[in-house]
This record gives C-alpha cells, structure tokens and sequence, in this order.
C-alpha cells in the first residue's frame, strides 16, 4: 500500500524481538533509525491525497475480507472445495489493492471538484480508459452518480 | 546545518519487544532515540491503518516489533 501511495515501504520496519534479546533490540532500532535517516523527512502535508485515499482503501470491507480469508482458502480451500496457492493467492490480492486504491483516488479526487475524466486524469495520472473503467465500476456500486455533460464532457459526483 | 533526526514510531509487543527494550534499558545498553513507543499486547493488534495514522500525524518512519 506504501509502495502505491508513493510513501514508500522501506519507512515500515517489522522486525520479531524476544524478551530476552536486548541487544537484538538496540541493533533493530538503530537499523530502523538509520534507513529512515537515509530516505529524509516525510512530507504528510504533500502525501495528503494520497493518505487519505489509502486510508479509505485500508478500510473498506473489500480488502480487509479478503486478507481475513486468506488462511481459510489457502489452507482448507474456498466454498467451491479448492485449496488455493498462498503465492496466488498473494498475487490476486496486490491486483485487488492496486484496484482498490485506485478506485479511492478517483473518489477523492471528484470529492475534490475535479468532475470530469480529463480532469480526474489531469490531478491523479492514471490513464483515461483505466478512469472510465473504474468509474463504470463505481457508478454501479452506487459510490458516484454520472450528473450531466458540460461541453460534451461526463461530469460525476461523488454520492 | 542540523542533522535530520527522523521521528519514529514504534508499536512494540507487551510480552516480547517492549520487554526486550526494558530489558536494553536495565542493562544501560545506549540505543537511538528517536523511536516513540506505543504498547500494544501483540503485535496483532497493530491495524495497517494505525501505521498510516502515523504517517498522517507526521512521523517519518514506523516500526512494528512483536
């Protein structure tokens, strides 16, 4: 999700530290400290956008399903009796991420006043089939209503 | 000019990480101090939505240690 926003998932550190380990603890957070030191300030106020759309994506029922399923349908197997690969599994769900977050930029971004598909495209970037895509997605999930045409443009708003 | 000293979060496991760092803390061992501490009672507990809480607030690196 950092890696997508743009922040980055080398400034996320997981690490396993025992009790008893006390200078495996010194050298995991002087190595945190450094790496982090290396990459600089982070900028919340420039990230803002995106933060907000990763934490709508991180919160939505979607992903949050899917990952708690994960060691049900890797282990036992789905509803249908098949036992799926963690590393398939694993791939599927990055796709369902990166569509996710996606889907969440657009939503911010016509919150934001940008109505149009060229616009959405002028502030996000994502290229204006994949945007229309995502928005015939989002019209039928009922997340944005297709208003009117200005200027023979499909303006949207957020619902 | 200052050296940019980063501003951490650190979310560390009652029963293992938040020992070993009490136990780094008796035996005197000098560790950097820019990690802020935050006790959970796993590291389970620990929602990626805490971690982009972290970076809203401001911080610049989070570290999760169970």
């Amino acid at each position: 999700m950092l890696d997508l926003a743009g922040i980055g998932e080398q400034r996320l550190h997981l690490a396993w530290v025992s009790s008893a380990e006390a200078q495996r603890f010194v050298e995991v957070v002087t190595q945190t400290t450094d790496s982090v030191k290396a990459l600089g300030k982070f900028d919340s106020k420039a990230f803002a956008f995106e933060l907000a759309a990763a934490e709508l994506t991180l919160a939505q029922e979607t992903l949050r399903w899917m990952v708690g399923k994960e060691v049900k349908i890797t282990a036992k197997g789905d509803v249908f009796g098949r036992r799926w690969d963690g590393d398939r599994f694993e791939s599927i769900l990055d796709v369902l991420l990166e569509r996710e977050y996606q889907k969440n930029l657009i939503l911010q971004a016509v919150k934001e006043g940008h109505t149009s598909v060229r616009d959405i495209h002028k502030k996000i970037g994502i290229d204006l089939k994949r945007i229309s895509y995502l928005l015939a997605d989002m019209e039928n999930r009922n997340i944005v209503e297709f208003v009117g045409m200005e200027e023979r443009k499909p303006i949207f708003a957020a619902l | 000019m200052e050296e940019f000293e980063p501003k951490i979060v650190a979310f560390l496991c009652n029963w293992c990480a938040y020992a070993g760092a009490d136990l780094a803390g008796v035996s005197r061992l000098q560790y950097p101090p820019n990690i802020r501490t935050v006790r959970v009672m796993c590291s389970g507990r620990v929602d990626p939505l805490f971690v982009l809480q972290a970076f809203k607030q401001g911080c610049d690196g989070v570290l999760v240690a169970g």
